[in-house]
């Protein structure tokens, strides 16, 4: 930091650039417990009313209770699937002593970079085929596939770290590489798998364009699709009730991250795709 | 101490050698190889399951005609109104056609028996009996002849007898083609090879092999529209917001101090961590003739409207906005990594020589940012030329489809569009094209980002 | 238990690290592998516990041959420099391990490690994480670790590296005491001579892949076999100058110095050019054969001054001895060598 330098005018003009942002979030939050006046943004009056979503279900639509159980089941699963592959792959990939290693990193290395979104069609057929269309197993599988490929990656990062002493020491003390892996090394990598299991959960929970297309209707019905088909049908425009039905999908997401942070910053900033 | 010694002095507590641990049950587990195997089995099944097999799918349908309307399994043979209309406009067996559209009868043993069945006058079935095997192409004929009968029948009767032996193929469904082509040649025999392979094909409602999809990939003006809003909107968003915007913010926040820098960090972060549909939808809030820009303007005099989709110009902003928002904090934490790495030491150098601000950026940071901005641009052209959720989300490549780019034409082609039609062949041959590009794009970082570098062999060798 | 390395080799990829090495340790020894880094003494140490595979030869613990077991079965107790505890155990899990794995009673284990953590004096840290030790804490209990389930030998890996200088000099002894109570056979991987020397029953010299000596440290530094061992030996370091066989002397390449030949060694042939190494503690005020030079430069040791003394021809000699008053810097001087301490070498660094 250039100390003589001022900083304000800097602080001045981000802050100018973030305010649309902030408008967003900001508004986010009022108006699902305000009423404004007509073409105001002021508000006038405090209201629980937007969130009547939560006890009341429209018609023909299901209810949100029963969405928020799949989106997390949905979250949950996708995540579990993802840590215990990638913790089980990346180990071999940075670890034992296989053929072909250097092949399966290659491979790791591109499927990473390949989008996956590309496959989308013949997923989808694929998926009718074998009858897993329209099931959150199907979407569930898929998605664990998408997002293995950073889990590895992640994964193999994480127990490059890990002292090959350890494991040395382990084998001399005579244990086998199983139990090597399953009671010394895992141990020593514990937190990059909450990091990675908190990423994927999140992934997971924010995913739209899989369930839209793999599993859209009814009782599979996870948030972000839910949400996605309330804002779509035109006859019933009510901002406020998107909004907070938004809040109530996005809360986790915020209050997650803001408590993780930390874990998080790094493996968004090594590469996830967005 | 004196602990120890009693080890030395009585004799067995000496240390001698214990057994080595029983040889595990299962001794596969203990090699690099067996435990490799299991270990990395299941992500290889997935893998194969959700990349390698759609991958190879993707170019399989891309070869076919697969839509709604022919279904993704096999199809029947159906002498459907459609199927004798391409009959006579593609074949012209106009007169084939005809002829398997209109109703026919045929004296057979399966139409006698109904005739048993309905109580008819035996007399009747006796003198039918007697024509066996004979074919009316017309109602008419075929009532005359039942007329002419010695019992002479009622006019109702007549009607329920030549229902009996009605054997139209208007409509019929068959579940193979030698199913359909002996019914066809119960109704005319003396069918040629070419009216076969004709009645086959015109008849089949599955889908089957094509190259259409290309050529028409190729000829269609459409595609062209589409790809040219494809680079601009890869181009534009990168240039923009993923690079410039992120190195931008990278930069200032470089400035000032800690706390704010990380305040700002995380507000720009939040488009990233925000689900799709929420992110989009605080647009349209901002956007909508009722939403926030509207209403502000609304004091300016300038009319409310949808400032999302009133106009082409409109809806490439918010959608490069929108997209580059996201975009713009993958940037932003990587260069700001790369500046935090620059050795203090240059800076400090810098300011004592009276080097002003800019000139700092110029000289020492754009410098280090070389590789970083190559991994971003790099990175980034792959996932903006296949983002697909918020361009779905916020224009759905409107209005009129000006904002259609690549990944959502396929979505429209394929998976999701007003008319119902899906067109899963030609949506697999427009994808293709992208795997390609997506096969070819990963190969090439693997070469630039040196994998090599990664292998270090194992140390521990079994 | 006796250990026997039979024409054992070791090559990665093309890169041969060792070619047909025999080495021999006798049972409850302890054998210093000594030699600079990259000599292939810790190559050495990994084929012995089975880390690595052998690319030649055999591996024989007692009578039994183990070259193509599994770590895992051949009870071989390992001291690694970082020393390797398994951070998420407290140190009483960490001594436990090995024996868990052998499924042993729970009331045994615990009889056995406390036994072992009497042995290394650890027995009141026993709750303790190992971030939560000091490193010579740590050391004695990856000590512990190693010998708890009675290892066919105890390896230990550059084991003092990461002490700092006290800490080194009591676990110096420590470890000594350890494997003399145990009675253990123990291999000492090290780069360091004084630990070798100190601490060992027989040091294995390396160098480049090969074992160059093997021999008690005594005789080690008397008789080295060649000018590698007795550089590696000794501190501060022997010095060596050129000189030719002339007339049944040895005359200082481009000096006015004549030395005459040790009694152990051969005469070599007039014109022979050899190579003399002098000991510091053996040039000095006492002696049979004469060296003039000008003092270079005195380092002060406290006890003992070290000085170098620069030869008419440009090479430096030490020579150590106790703090002297009348000798400073740039003095010329006349020193006296014993002969019959003095090494004698060939020009490719073999012995005469």
């Amino acid at each position: 930091m250039t100390g003589h330098l001022k900083t304000w005018p800097i602080i001045l003009a981000l802050s100018i650039l973030s305010a649309p942002l902030v408008l967003m979030y900001a508004y986010l939050f009022i108006d699902t417990v305000t009423n404004s006046p007509p073409g105001s943004f002021i508000p006038n009056e405090f209201t629980l009313e937007h969130w009547a979503f939560l006890w009341h279900t429209p018609p023909g639509r299901p209810s949100i209770w029963r969405v928020t159980f799949n989106s997390l089941l949905f979250a949950a699963s996708t995540s579990l699937l993802v840590i215990v592959v990638s913790s089980m792959a990346g180990y071999v990939l940075s670890r034992l002593n296989v053929p072909a290693r250097g092949f399966f990193l290659a491979g790791v290395m591109v499927l990473h970079a390949f989008p996956a979104i590309t496959l989308i069609v013949a997923i989808f057929l694929v998926l009718q085929m074998i009858g897993l269309y329209n099931t959150l197993i199907g979407v569930i599988l898929v998605k664990a596939a998408i997002d293995m490929p950073l889990g590895i990656w992640l994964m193999k990062g994480f127990y490059d770290t890990v002292p090959w002493e350890i494991e040395m020491a382990g084998i001399q003390d005579g244990a086998s590489r199983f139990t090597v892996w399953r009671k010394l090394v895992l141990p020593q990598v514990k937190p990059g798998i909450f990091a990675l299991w908190l990423f994927a959960f999140l992934l997971g929970w924010s995913e739209f364009i899989l369930p839209q297309v793999l599993a859209p209707s009814g009782d599979v019905q996870v948030l972000s699709v839910y949400l996605a088909s309330l804002i779509a049908d035109d006859n019933n425009f009510d901002m406020a009730l998107f909004k907070s039905v938004g809040l109530f999908y996005i809360a986790p997401v915020l209050i997650l991250f803001f408590v993780f942070q930390n874990y998080l910053m790094n493996i968004y900033g090594g590469g996830s795709k967005g | 101490m004196s602990a120890s010694r009693d080890i030395v002095e009585s004799g067995p507590a000496r240390i001698g050698t214990r057994a080595a641990p029983a040889r595990p049950r299962f001794a596969w587990l203990n090699s690099s190889k067996g435990l490799g195997l299991v270990l990395i089995m299941p992500a290889l099944l997935l893998v194969i399951a959700f990349f390698l097999a759609p991958v190879i799918l993707t170019g399989v349908f891309a070869f076919t005609n697969m839509s709604t309307a022919t279904g993704i399994t096999g199809g029947a043979y159906q002498i459907s109104p459609g199927a004798l209309r391409v009959l006579t406009d593609r074949y012209g067996m106009g007169e084939l056609a005809e002829r398997l559209g209109q109703p026919t009868y045929v004296v057979d043993e399966q139409g006698l028996a109904a005739l048993a069945e309905m109580e008819i006058d035996q007399d009747i079935i006796d003198g039918l009996k007697r024509r066996l095997g004979e074919t009316f192409s017309s109602r008419r004929d075929f009532e005359r002849v039942i007329r002419d009968l010695p019992t002479r029948p009622n006019t109702r009767t007549v009607k329920r007898i030549s229902d009996a032996f009605s054997r139209s193929l208007a409509n019929a469904r068959f579940a193979s083609a030698g199913a359909l082509m002996s019914a066809a040649e119960a109704i005319d025999p003396e069918l040629t090879d070419d009216e076969k392979a004709a009645l086959r094909e015109a008849t089949y409602t599955g889908w089957s092999w094509t190259t259409d999809n290309f050529r028409r990939l190729i000829t269609s003006p459409q595609t062209m529209r589409i790809l040219f809003n494809t680079i601009f909107f890869v181009a534009a968003t990168l240039l923009i917001f993923n690079t410039g915007f992120a190195m931008l913010l990278a930069i200032a926040t470089h400035y000032i101090p800690d706390r704010p820098a990380g305040i700002f960090r995380i507000i720009w972060f939040l488009p990233r961590i925000s689900p799709a549909v929420i992110y989009v939808l605080l647009w349209k809030w901002l956007a909508w003739d009722t939403g926030f820009l509207s209403a502000f303007l609304d004091n300016f005099g300038i009319r409310p409207r949808n400032w999302m989709l009133d106009s082409a110009f409109n809806a490439w902003v918010f959608v490069i906005l929108i997209n580059g928002f996201v975009g713009a904090s993958m940037g932003m934490l990587i260069f700001a990594s790369a500046i935090k790495a620059i050795p203090q030491s240059l800076f400090h150098a810098a300011s004592v020589d009276g080097a002003y601000r800019w000139q700092q950026i110029r000289h020492i940071i754009l410098p280090h940012l070389k590789w970083p901005i190559l991994f971003v641009t790099c990175y980034q052209t792959l996932s903006l030329l296949t983002s697909i959720e918020q361009t779905l989300l916020s224009t759905d490549g409107g209005p009129g489809g000006a904002t259609e780019i690549w990944s959502l034409a396929i979505y429209h082609t394929a998976l999701n569009n007003y008319a119902g039609n899906l067109q899963y062949g030609y949506g697999a041959a427009m994808a293709l094209v992208l795997v390609v590009i997506g096969i070819v794009l990963s190969l090439l970082y693997l070469r630039l980002f040196n994998y090599r570098a990664l292998i270090i062999k194992p140390r521990i060798e079994h | 238990m006796r250990i026997l390395l039979d024409k054992f080799s070791k090559s990665f990829g093309a890169v041969k690290v060792i070619e047909d090495m025999t080495l021999e340790i006798k049972d409850g020894e302890m054998l210093a592998l000594l030699g600079p880094s990259g000599c292939g003494k810790s190559t050495t140490l990994f084929a012995i516990c089975g880390i690595h595979k052998v690319t030649g030869g055999r591996i024989y613990f007692g009578d039994r041959d183990m070259t193509d077991l599994p770590s895992q079965e051949r009870n071989v107790g390992v001291v690694f420099q970082s020393y390797a505890l398994y951070p998420h155990m407290n140190v009483a899990e960490n001594i436990a391990f090995p024996l868990r794995i052998r499924n042993l009673p729970g009331a045994e284990i615990k009889r056995l490690v406390d036994e072992m953590a009497d042995l290394v004096h650890i027995g009141n840290l026993l709750d303790r994480r190992p971030a939560e030790l000091s490193g010579g804490q740590q050391q004695r209990v990856a000590l512990a670790r190693a010998l708890v389930r009675r290892p066919n030998v105890l390896l230990l890996d550059e084991p003092l590296a990461n002490l700092d200088a006290k800490l080194r000099l009591e676990m110096r002894s420590e470890i000594r005491r350890i494997q003399l109570e145990t009675g253990i056979t123990a291999i000492l991987v090290t780069h360091d001579q004084v630990e070798a020397m100190s601490m060992c029953d027989r040091i294995a010299i390396m160098n480049a892949g090969q074992i160059i000596q093997i021999a008690t440290p005594k005789e080690m530094y008397r008789n080295p076999r060649t000018t590698f061992v007795a550089g590696f030996l000794g501190n501060p370091p022997i010095a060596f100058v050129e000189a030719e066989a002339r007339d049944g002397m040895l005359a200082v390449k481009n000096a006015d110095i004549r030395l005459p030949v040790p009694p152990d060694a051969v005469t070599p042939p007039d014109g022979t050019p050899v190579i003399i190494g002098i000991r510091p503690e053996n040039l000095g005020p006492e002696g049979d054969a004469i060296i003039r030079g000008r003092v270079s430069f005195i380092e002060t040791q406290g006890r003992e001054n070290l000085y170098d003394i620069k030869l008419e021809n440009g090479s430096v000699l030490r020579s150590i001895q106790r703090v002297r008053d009348d000798i400073s810097l740039d003095d010329e001087v006349e020193w006296r060598v014993r002969s019959d301490r003095l090494f004698v070498f060939a020009e490719n660094g073999e012995r005469l």
